[in-house]
């Protein structure tokens, strides 16, 4: 294993540092809906996925905190962090553990959705030259 | 009112890495991102997917070590597990009450996630040095898969079938493991068709 610097993720292994999470209508999507996961799986992104739309506040708010906590484990290691569609009470949950709402698209294609992930900068777990290994 | 998702076949609750292979432990994932070949099956059957949460991830961090079950099995680790599949357990509790047929999809081999394989070494602790092989492997449940076993037995829920992806356990094949799964969503208690 070779060390480069402390606290810095050393790419070792398929991951992509990439995280998107993504409402429940483009993970499980209607027949005529974007295909939110395939995409994901096509651009190389890991999914955390929302909480479906009906479910209530008392089901969906113990969901959201753990995503919330989730994805604050990501971003202090420098992953990158999208969010896919809307899901309410995201922006209070990521508030809780100190984040905000990451950069954010409502897709309404996948090959819209495909622009926009492959479009995002290489995160600060990478860096600019690739991974470090 | 039919539940909004009546169009699937079942809910398939699965292990939160099968979508994300970047919660792994360093050096496990697999793939960049979503493990296509259990979520491929899953698409194709018609199952609805809920992704659960990494027990590991939130507790112990994206740096944490591997371990085995005896490493996580404390009482703060527990209480941990029992809050996630508390939350887990309600949305099982909804989908099964509407009627809706559920698996569980896990991790073989893995301390949290292991549905009929987890890992023991009584005795691994310390400086983490010890050969390579699997001799941990043994016949059981993660911790999670064991407190979400007991918060749906509180609920009076059956625990639903399970499958398991296998990268962990010596001779993994996909053919295998894609076969397993398929047999499991194909096993339904009302005798019906499990999928295309």
């Amino acid at each position: 294993m070779r060390t480069v610097q402390t606290g810095v993720p050393v790419a070792r292994d398929a991951r992509s540092f990439r995280v998107a999470l993504v409402a429940d209508r483009y993970v499980n999507p209607p027949p005529d809906g974007t295909d939110g996961l395939a995409v994901a799986a096509d651009t190389g992104w890991g999914v955390l996925q929302l909480p479906a739309e009906d479910y209530p506040a008392s089901l969906a708010g113990p969901l959201l905190a753990e995503v919330a906590e989730q994805a604050e484990e990501f971003r202090r290691h420098g992953y990158d962090l999208v969010l896919v569609g809307e899901r309410d009470g995201l922006a209070e949950a990521l508030a809780q553990v100190g984040l905000a709402l990451p950069d954010s698209i409502v897709p309404g294609s996948a090959a819209e959705l495909s622009t926009f992930l492959r479009a995002r900068p290489a995160p600060a777990a990478i860096g600019p030259s690739g991974p470090v290994r | 009112m039919p539940p909004p998702y009546a169009w699937f076949m079942g809910v398939a609750f699965v292990a939160h890495c099968l979508l994300n292979q970047n919660s792994k432990v360093l050096d496990g994932a697999h793939c960049a991102g979503v493990y296509s070949p259990m979520v491929d099956v899953l698409r194709a059957k018609g199952w609805r997917i809920e992704q659960m949460p990494c027990p590991e991830l939130a507790f112990a961090g994206l740096n944490r070590f591997w371990a085995v079950r005896e490493q996580y099995d404390t009482a703060a680790f527990r209480r941990h597990c029992k809050r996630l599949s508390a939350a887990v357990a309600d949305v099982i509790a909804v989908r099964v009450n509407q009627g809706e047929d559920v698996v569980l999809i896990g991790i073989e081999g893995s301390p949290s996630m292991g549905v009929t394989i987890t890992s023991s070494d009584p005795e691994r602790g310390g400086r983490p040095e010890w050969p390579d092989g699997s001799p941990e492997l043994i016949s059981g449940e993660g911790i999670f898969v064991e407190e979400l076993r007991a918060a749906l037995e509180s609920r009076g829920i059956n625990y639903p079938r399970v499958a398991g992806e296998t990268h962990a356990i010596p001779g993994h094949d996909e053919t295998v493991q894609r076969a397993r799964l398929e047999a499991v969503l194909a096993d339904r208690p009302d005798g019906s068709a499990g999928g295309a």
